[in-house]
């Protein structure tokens, strides 16, 4: 097993999400088979105490989770040096068959432990508690996907040859090696802009009209088309280097971690405007997630739109 | 106006604090609860206030199950309706009169103006104008107790819950204290008031005296 004190860190921490996370299950499980608002027994009032007690632990594991995402991706990123031919954090997800299920499943999980934060928040503003069923059974579904989450996490770390040589981020996002990605990847950048540059001319329109679910799908939309044109279009132009197509590097040092801003802005982003098709929110909340929203999803483009016409300012052509 | 339904309250699983009670306290009444040390007036006087839940049963204040409240809700609760007066008074040492008075206040983003007032009247009410920059801790326990009742007022509560509030005074400011509560009964104020001393107990402007006796109500 691959063991440095990055992944040390992440396995302590992972027991102890393992620990509390399933004290709150058991507790979650009973709230949810035997809670009764109207009811005044022994059981209800100990229940009721009890949801503050479970609440209270699963707000503390998920909103570390939440910013333990980005040490993951560090961690990935900084033992790609021990392995031959990653170059960084793609190789290390690549090396074994557990690395792309894991981070899909973190990323699911981020966004469920969000919302679950959010959930909680909004149910403790009203008496009648009546978020209560809807948040402790997104929390037994989160804590199921947390168990195979850090399952995967132990066997990536596990199965990891630090002997064996693994593919780069070159081989992996390649445009020639007659995957589905690579045919994703070598679509016409004039269809991807249209798509990414349009998807977010929808959002301001709904932004502006403030339909809430039209704005939470076209945030879900946007997620997935801005992240389909980082790594097939905008990229290249943080890399300078038209078949570079690797969604890791730009988190390195040489890219001035421009990556983990990027990121951050698209899941703040997106999390508010899907979150509000999720939830009724009162008038001042509701309008202030469409703002964070858009506030996000703008620096995002911004962001993103700044390397190709910086590329083009500086040398006078396109890659 | 108050009422207890049922209300059973045990620590810690087997200390059973009060029986099966179901208990009604009218609007403007004054009510005294009457018993030794651990007989369970604290406890009722607790469960009223929503600082205490009940094991089972249920407490209803104007309408509102308190006992189904949760704790933030509880909370607010508490400091719209209720004052309450501690035996040890629960003031602030090392804050002044005028601290401890306008603390009730301060999460009610009140207008300067209207804290002001609101203070003025409570500090005249309870003749504690002249002490308003001590420091609590330096004020005797007769002063300290007439903090306690203008903190307690600060809000305008409907109703007024105390609980021995006169054990640690002598006889002379007990006698003050009464009248002080008399002042306040005549503001159509709910007042419940644990004790167990006899000087409330055949008070003409009580309406009625509780006996609790080991969780039981008489």
């Amino acid at each position: 097993m691959l063991l440095t004190p990055e992944i040390l860190t992440l396995d302590i921490l992972n027991g102890l999400f393992l620990l509390f996370g399933s004290v709150a299950f058991y507790f979650s499980v009973r709230i949810l088979l035997y809670y009764d608002a109207s009811a005044t027994t022994p059981l209800q009032y100990r229940l009721e105490k009890q949801s503050y007690l479970v609440s209270t632990i699963i707000k503390f594991i998920f909103a570390l989770k939440i910013p333990l995402f980005i040490f993951f991706i560090f961690t990935l990123d900084k033992i790609s040096t021990m392995l031959p031919g990653a170059m960084c954090a793609a190789g290390v997800v690549n090396a074994t068959v557990y690395g792309t299920p894991l981070l899909m499943l973190k990323i699911l999980n981020l966004y469920l432990f969000a919302y679950w934060i959010v959930l909680n928040n909004e149910d403790m503003k009203f008496e009648d508690r009546r978020y209560l069923h809807l948040k402790f059974l997104v929390f037994v579904i989160a804590y199921l996907l947390l168990l195979v989450e850090i399952l995967l996490q132990l066997a990536l770390f596990f199965s990891i040859d630090i002997s064996s040589v693994v593919d780069c981020c070159g081989a992996v996002f390649s445009t020639t090696n007659g995957t589905y990605m690579a045919e994703l990847l070598g679509a016409k950048p004039l269809y991807i802009l249209s798509l990414f540059y349009g998807v977010f001319t929808f959002i301001i329109i709904a932004y502006f009209i403030k339909n809430r679910y039209l704005f939470s799908l076209l945030n879900l939309l946007y997620l997935i088309i801005a992240l389909v044109s980082l790594i097939a279009f905008f990229g290249t132009y943080i890399y300078e280097l038209p078949t570079h197509h690797c969604p890791f590097c730009l988190l390195q040092k040489d890219y001035h971690y421009i990556g983990y801003f990027l990121y951050i802005f698209l899941f703040i982003g997106t999390f508010y405007g899907i979150v509000l098709g999720v939830i009724s929110f009162n008038k001042r909340e509701y309008l202030q997630k469409f703002h964070i929203s858009m506030i996000f999803d703008t620096l995002y483009l911004l962001g993103v739109s700044y390397y190709p016409l910086a590329y083009y300012l500086k040398n006078g052509v396109w890659l | 106006m108050i009422k207890l339904v049922n209300v059973v309250k045990t620590y810690d699983g087997d200390v059973k604090a009060l029986q099966e009670t179901t208990l009604e306290f009218q609007e403007g009444e004054f009510v005294v609860l009457k018993g030794v040390s651990g007989s369970g007036k604290s406890t009722i006087l607790s469960l009223i206030a929503g600082l205490l839940k009940p094991t089972s049963g249920e407490v209803i204040v104007d309408g509102k199950q308190i006992s189904k409240l949760p704790d933030h809700f509880c909370s607010e609760f508490r400091r719209d309706t209720i004052g309450f007066i501690f035996q040890r008074y629960n003031l602030i040492p090392t804050l002044s009169v005028r601290e401890n008075i306008l603390l009730p206040l301060l999460p009610k983003n009140l207008a300067k103006e209207e804290m002001q007032e609101k203070f003025q009247r409570a500090v005249q009410l309870f003749h504690i104008q002249h002490k308003e920059e001590s420091l609590v801790k330096n004020l005797s326990g007769g002063e300290q107790q007439r903090v306690a009742i203008a903190r307690a007022n600060v809000n305008d509560p409907k109703i007024i819950l105390a609980d021995e509030p006169t054990a640690n005074l002598d006889a002379k400011l007990s006698l003050d204290f009464i009248e002080i509560m008399r002042g306040l009964k005549v503001s159509n104020r709910t007042i419940i008031l644990a004790t167990h001393d006899p000087l409330f107990f055949d008070l003409d402007f009580v309406d009625r005296v509780i006996e609790v006796k080991e969780g039981q109500c008489y």
